[in-house]
């Protein structure tokens, strides 16, 4: 039943390993996608082997030893939900960390032992199976475990096969057998009382969990071949929704600056008229991307010099305490000890406006890691628990993938194509803001960009991109309003093809995430003109409310596109960066939830407001 | 103050001469001594970094090393591999030999933070890339092998790398020639685009080569050899020949 289970260190060592080999890379799949993406206290993961039909469907499920550095990984096909297997994998640890030995590389001799404790785990759960039959009220063939997992909509359990299946049956029985409801329902209520006690059934938790399981495949598979085409495709239709009419932004002064002159730079002379009067250059001297880093790379620098300095000093206090665990007594992190320095941390985390689903998953993760790892006499639980959340927190915000959008540029550019980029969100965080912002730093850069008005719903949209463009003097491609938005873009890209420019940005209207027609009129924008980059603008005041936007904007990209490798949102653009002081946990929910790396921070209204994230300094303010 | 500085300077005074003479002559050898052996600690480093891409093959390389064989296989490192050993296929020979303190850092892009906390100890780099699967991951190897080589460490120190292509036992592996030239290449077109945003990038301290011209290893100040090598079957030795001659027995 099991397809394989392994045993490999943290540093990539394979110790022990039993079974055939599996089709695709599951287990490189799991590393890359779940556990150093910390979720590893997720469930379990799914993973859909890439190939044509006999492409297995495998679900994993792990275990941490986190004093030896440990991973035990069993898998099986999904179709399979195996009662045993937690249970079997919780003995495989005990076993195996009895004989474990840093120095030793073969364990041979643990395969006697593993097929003794699989016929031992297998015999517990036929057994629990057969007493909850046995409590129930015998019935017809039962359903296949593929019909029940879809009932239940998690395909995780090995902990629920065999309550899936009863309560397949307990529902068919109310439907189909008059055989009394309410016995049924109350044979549903012992099972349900009776889940409780076995430890290793968890219910509905999964359930929830299951969802984000469910989503980091997705995300993971859908981009695992996010290829870059040329093409612009065919025709799209539009659907639009009258939404109530937003009130004109008024700048904002924040502190006690005298308030630019020239506010007010609509024309007189009507729209499409020519202008007599003469618009200024946009010159307000280097963009904040070039500048800002200089300054964080010398702190950066004392920084890690005192890093280094203090690097060897640790690790001597480590060999010290580690010399006297040898003789002192040596505690063992148990989870009773993280809760709360773990609730501590989770509670400050959500000060800094991190949202609450996001922290919980942080900690639950950090605490997988840490659990049964040996602690030093001379350091604090809390100590352990802080180091090893600011490393957490690094590896999610380091971006996985090169966010160096001018050399994507260069190397479009080299194809002879335009460089496509849009700029998605709700309303109001400030995309066409940005979107200027990013114009004129990609003209210092000497790249010469143009415009594409796609929103053609809000008032003025079009108006302030075409000021925009006047004050940046670059061309602008505008069709007015009513017009659909995914045909201005694949005119706007044509036209840029023909006069040679090398980036397009592509503006869209703001949309509520939950709004079905909107959202359905941006993934047909998306899949007609396969941009080269999707970036979510979201702006930094959001709390809670970025986990629901960015997931249900990238579960609308995918269900509603018409190929099978759908474009995600590939990179995310925080906005009102000025507004929070060190409430900073947006960027964080943002970046946990979606995977993708945040290439740009708005920090102001001006011109030159844009600098790239700073993760130090961010993972500092964030646990200060 | 003033009061103790002349109490002082009296005391002195009273002192016999040969004291002051011996007490001097002590605390200028203590510095001498904790100065040189500095020096020399740091010139005698012996650890060499593994570094690449992942699924280079870093960590087979590692276990080949040192105990000759990959064993049963790895997975991707979610942890640096960090041992200090003598290598295997030296075991055989006598005498005294220093032993090599090698550092397999995970290739994975979220762990890229580790390798600056191995590079200011580092004698040596072994840059690790894929030569079966080369020509899809050629920028993004390219671009790593450029943060490295721009690092100030490297440049600083002169610390010399090694252009590793690994899995060349395999028949379809390209050959070190082509991959060398790709990578020049790519890097060229690196520097172009990077010192474009010097100022804005962190890693990028110093930029590469001599601009105006193509960019070749050879402008490099430290020292960027390539050699081909296959960690399955154990065909190291160019790389082995490499560790030797950076620590000395």
């Amino acid at each position: 039943m099991l397809d394989q289970l392994l045993i490999f260190t943290r540093g990539g060592l394979i110790l022990w390993e039993l079974g055939s080999s599996l089709k695709g890379s599951p287990i490189d799949a799991l590393i890359r996608s779940c556990l150093l993406e910390e979720r590893s206290a997720d469930a379990a993961f799914h993973y859909d082997a890439p190939g044509a039909a006999g492409g297995a469907a495998y679900t994993l499920k792990w275990v941490f030893d986190n004093d030896l550095g440990l991973v035990f990984v069993a898998v099986y096909q999904r179709i399979f939900h195996l009662l045993y297997v937690d249970d079997l994998l919780a003995a495989v640890r005990r076993e195996f960390s009895r004989i474990h030995d840093p120095s030793r590389t073969s364990y041979d001799d643990f395969n006697e032992t593993f097929r003794q404790l699989q016929k031992e785990a297998e015999a517990r759960a036929e057994e629990m199976r057969k007493s909850k039959q046995a409590a129930r009220v015998p019935t017809a063939p039962k359903k296949q475990t593929s019909g029940s997992g879809k009932q239940r909509n998690s395909g995780s359990s090995g902990n629920t096969s065999g309550s899936g299946k009863d309560e397949s049956d307990g529902d068919s029985g109310k439907g189909r057998w008059l055989a009394n409801g309410s016995s049924n329902g109350q044979g549903n209520e012992s099972k349900d009382n009776s889940r409780a006690p076995s430890g290793f059934l968890k219910g509905k938790e999964t359930g929830a969990r299951e969802v984000g399981a469910f989503d980091v495949n997705k995300l993971q598979k859908l981009r695992s071949k996010g290829g870059k085409k040329t093409d612009a495709g065919g025709v799209g239709s539009k659907a639009t929704k009258a939404e109530p009419k937003k009130n004109v932004k008024k700048n904002r002064v924040w502190d006690d600056s005298p308030s630019e002159s020239r506010l007010d730079f609509t024309n007189p002379v009507d729209e499409r008229g020519e202008e007599p009067l003469e618009v200024v250059e946009a010159d307000r001297g280097e963009s904040m991307m070039d500048k800002e880093e200089i300054v964080s790379s010398e702190s950066e620098s004392e920084e890690d010099e005192e890093v280094e300095n203090e690097k060897p000093c640790t690790k001597k206090k480590g060999w010290f305490s580690s010399m006297f665990q040898s003789i002192a007594g040596n505690a063992v992190l148990e989870k009773s000890d993280l809760k709360p320095a773990l609730k501590a941390l989770k509670d400050r985390l959500m000060t800094k406006n991190v949202a609450e689903e996001i922290a919980e998953k942080l900690c639950e993760s950090v605490a997988a890691s840490l659990e049964g790892k040996k602690l030093g006499s001379f350091t604090r639980v809390s100590s352990t628990v802080q180091t090893a959340m600011e490393e957490a927190l690094l590896r999610i915000l380091t971006p996985k993938r090169s966010i160096d959008i001018l050399r994507d540029v260069h190397v479009a550019k080299e194809h002879g194509r335009p460089y496509v980029v849009v700029f998605v969100g709700v309303n109001g965080v400030g995309k066409s803001t940005n979107l200027a912002k990013v114009a004129y730093w990609l003209l210092q850069h000497e790249v010469s960009v143009m415009l594409a008005a796609c929103d053609t719903f809000r008032s003025g949209a079009v108006e302030q991109l075409r000021t925009h463009a006047r004050r940046l003097q670059i061309p602008i491609f505008e069709k007015g309003y009513e017009k659909d938005p995914a045909i201005v873009a694949k005119e706007a890209i044509q036209e840029a093809k023909s006069n040679n420019s090398d980036v397009v940005l592509v503006d869209t209207a703001g949309r509520m995430q939950d709004n079905e027609p909107l959202m359905r009129a941006l993934s047909k924008l998306i899949n007609l003109n396969n941009p080269d980059l999707v970036l979510f603008v979201g702006e930094a005041l959001v709390g809670n409310d970025a986990v629901d936007q960015l997931t249900k904007f990238n579960q609308k990209l995918a269900d509603l596109s018409t190929i099978s490798n759908a474009r995600l949102i590939d990179g995310i653009l925080l906005t009102k960066f000025d507004t929070i002081d060190d409430k900073v946990g947006a960027a964080l929910s943002m970046v946990y939830v979606s995977g993708a790396p945040v290439m740009f921070v708005g920090c102001g209204q001006s011109y030159t407001d844009l600098k790239k994230l700073n993760v130090k300094s961010i993972v500092k303010t964030l646990l200060k | 103050m003033e009061k103790w500085i002349h109490q002082i300077e009296e005391w002195i005074h009273q002192q016999p001469i040969e004291q002051l003479y011996v007490a001097f002559a002590v605390l200028v050898f203590t510095f001498v001594f904790f100065g040189l052996f500095r020096i020399l600690r740091r010139s005698k480093s012996n650890t060499i970094v593994l570094v690449g891409l992942s699924g280079s093959g870093k960590t087979v390389l590692f276990y080949q090393l040192r105990d000759g064989s990959p064993h049963l296989g790895t997975v991707t490192s979610m942890e640096p591999n960090d041992g200090t050993f003598v290598l295997h296929s030296e075991l055989e020979k006598k005498g005294k030999l220093n032993p090599v303190h090698l550092i397999d850092v995970p290739g994975h892009s979220r762990l890229r933070p580790k390798l600056d906390e191995f590079l200011p100890h580092a004698a040596g780099v072994i840059f690790v890339v894929d030569s079966l699967d080369f020509l899809p991951n050629c920028r993004a190897a390219a671009e790593y092998l450029y943060d490295v080589l721009t690092k100030a460490i490297i440049v600083k120190r002169r610390i010399p790398i090694l252009i590793l292509c690994n899995k060349a036992d395999k028949v379809t592996a390209h050959s070190k020639e082509f991959i060398r030239k790709q990578l020049e290449k790519e890097i060229d077109k690196l520097r172009t685009s990077r010192s474009a945003i010097s100022t804005a990038d962190i890693t990028s301290d110093y930029t590469l080569g001599v601009p105006g011209e193509a960019f070749s290893f050879s402008h490099c100040q430290n020292k960027v050899t390539v050699a081909d090598a296959s960690g399955l079957t154990g065909e190291i030795s160019q790389v082995e020949q490499f560790i030797r001659e950076l620590v000395r027995p």
